[in-house]
């Protein structure tokens, strides 16, 4: 889900200082971004220590946004204009999708236990006896923890009689649905990339905006600048709930920033449901219990790295991007396809099948209008055809639903999963051993649906509100969710 | 009657006006009926660093700059209690 805080900001104004120097033809200048956001001689956009440290952070910020993993640094004199060539040549840049700047990591809590000043420093010193690592020292009268020796346990806490022992959540690891963020030994946030399912929560929760996507703008920029090659423009079903206009002026802004055209995913999500209630009757009538939803990548890849028992139940079919890609090919089969959208795990499924080429997000087409200065506001909103039901996809219930529309067979008994956290997963978990009567799963990693999607624009109350009142469609719960 | 002009502009939108879509449901009681909401155009003041960060709203002639839902609220009583004063 989508917040905007100032880390957000930050990321959304380097984003545009990127796009401006590269459609105003002054990438070289690219090394002097650090330098104009935190300029000498001020108090530097929160700035925790010093102007060097806010200037190195903008600097990383910058190599993800060029589309490299930070961890992949060899030579910190690189310059950021070289790793821009080096991006626009576009060789692989590494592994995972999102990024950790530790640089920005490094300030957060390094151990999940901390004194508070309500110790005593007593004799006893039960957290001293007690710790199994021997990480807690008396130090001026209070204990200490050592946060390279804690190992999190807890034991010390439940030692003081003075209660004077806290735990404090570390934001990213909190939020991780399947642990795939811990601390190294270095003390800084690492992804294991065997088991990140790309779902961009943590990037969400992390106060210090520590966790990047690594963006592939720069290049669609470039395939623009090209003009080769048609490049077109494929928006998420979540793009009715960004801005404050309807579709049509959406649309036709994109167009203004060089695309050749635009197609909404709805259009895809219409196969995608159509299919997708086929494979159901299909699935049912072969005997097997039940079929989950597969249109949320993120979902895909829990099955994949965490509930191989599911996988053979999520539907085959494909998801509304890869039907519109298809497309958007009968047309334009040499085209440059773009998909964009406010989710961090589209850009991981992109890159597993042909016919995407690229993931922007909502927040970058977002920061994009504002470099070329191109106002939604100027643009004509009235619908011309006819809406597109599917456009609910972009609600939790609305796949589900929009496949119930499409069904004949044997009575569906569908259970809607509004997001992925640590309660639905043991729910999932009890349905893979066989637990539960439902015979149609719908699934999506955000609560609420990609409308809450990590890379939107604005928080899903907000994203909601404005879906409902302009994508000529309406988000209820059709299906109890649980 | 307090004024509340909130810039729709894709700048203030994108970098936090988006927030101001639910300043209906976040409006105390007490002064949800003293005020008048209403949105502008871009009236340009993104392109001048003078006037501070977007996202912009005017509260009467007062203008806000890195406005949030909080600050409206703030200026709104400010101006409330400032016409009662008179
Ligand atoms: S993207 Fe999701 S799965 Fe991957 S590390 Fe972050 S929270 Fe965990
Ligand atoms: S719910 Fe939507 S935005 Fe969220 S991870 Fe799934 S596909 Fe992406
Ligand atoms: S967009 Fe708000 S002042 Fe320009």
């Amino acid at each position: 889900m989508a917040q905007t805080n100032n880390a957000t900001l930050i990321r959304r104004e380097i984003i545009t200082r990127l796009c401006r120097l590269y459609t105003q033809g002054r990438l070289d200048e690219i090394d002097r971004i650090p330098l104009d956001m935190a300029p000498r001689n001020t108090a530097a956009h929160n700035s925790r220590c010093c102007i060097h440290k806010a200037r190195a952070i903008i600097r990383y910020r910058i190599m993800a946004l060029l589309g490299f993993n930070v961890a992949d640094e060899t030579d910190e004199l690189e310059t950021l204009y070289s790793y821009a060539l080096r991006s626009l040549a576009g060789t692989d840049h590494g592994n995972g999708v999102l990024t950790v700047v530790d640089e920005a990591c490094t300030s957060c809590v390094k151990s999940n236990y901390t004194v508070s000043n309500l110790c005593r420093g007593c004799l006893a010193s039960h957290c001293m006896v007690t710790c199994p690592k021997q990480a807690i020292a008396m130090e001026n009268g209070q204990a200490k923890i050592d946060p390279s020796k804690c190992v999190g346990c807890g034991l010390c806490q439940d030692a003081c009689p003075y209660h004077a022992i806290i735990y404090v959540p570390i934001p990213c690891e909190e939020s991780c649905p399947v642990k795939a963020i811990y601390r190294n030994e270095q003390g800084i946030e690492e992804i294991d990339y065997d088991k990140c399912i790309h779902c961009g929560k943590c990037m969400v929760a992390c106060p210090f905006g520590a966790i990047m996507y690594r963006s592939q703008l720069i290049q669609v920029l470039h395939r623009i600048a090209k003009a080769d090659k048609p490049v077109i423009a494929m928006l998420a079903p979540a793009v009715c709930g960004q801005f404050r206009v309807n579709y049509p002026a959406v649309a036709q802004a994109v167009m203004k920033l060089g695309f050749t055209g635009v197609y909404e995913v709805a259009a895809g999500a219409t196969l995608t449901a159509k299919h997708e209630a086929q494979e159901l009757a299909e699935t049912l009538e072969s005997g097997k219990p039940f079929m989950t939803t597969s249109c949320c990548p993120a979902w895909v890849e829990m099955t994949e790295k965490h509930l191989p028992q599911l996988k053979p139940s999520v539907s085959a079919t494909w998801s509304p991007m890869r039907y519109t890609a298809a497309l958007v090919r009968e047309k334009y089969p040499d085209a440059t396809v773009v998909f964009i959208g406010p989710c961090v795990a589209k850009q991981a499924e992109a890159r597993k099948y042909e016919g995407v080429d690229f993931v922007m997000t909502f927040e970058e087409l977002g920061s994009l209008m504002i470099a070329m200065n191109v106002d939604f506001q100027d643009f004509d909103q009235e619908e011309l055809g006819e809406v597109i039901p599917e456009r609910i996809f972009a609600a939790s219930s609305g796949v589900l639903s929009a496949v119930m529309a499409n069904y004949h067979g044997e009575p569906m008994k569908p259970l809607v999963v509004n997001g992925l956290n640590k309660k639905n997963i043991a729910g999932l978990r009890r349905i893979a051993a066989g637990r539960s009567d439902y015979n149609m799963i719908e699934v999506m990693a955000c609560e609420g649906g990609c409308l809450s999607g990590p890379a939107g624009i604005s928080s899903p109350e907000v994203a909601r509100k404005l879906f409902n009142a302009r994508a000529g469609v309406q988000v209820e719960a059709m299906v109890e969710s649980k | 009657m307090v004024e509340i002009k909130i810039c729709f502009g894709t700048l203030c939108f994108i970098m936090g006006g988006a927030a101001f879509e639910m300043l209906g449901e976040h409006l105390p009681e007490e002064i949800r009926n003293k005020v008048r909401v209403e949105g502008m155009n871009c009236p340009g003041f993104c392109h001048k660093a003078e006037f501070g960060k977007p996202p912009f709203v005017m509260v009467n002639q007062t203008l806000i700059a890195e406005a949030n839902i909080q600050k409206v609220i703030a200026k709104v009583r400010e101006e409330l209690s400032h016409g009662a004063n008179q």
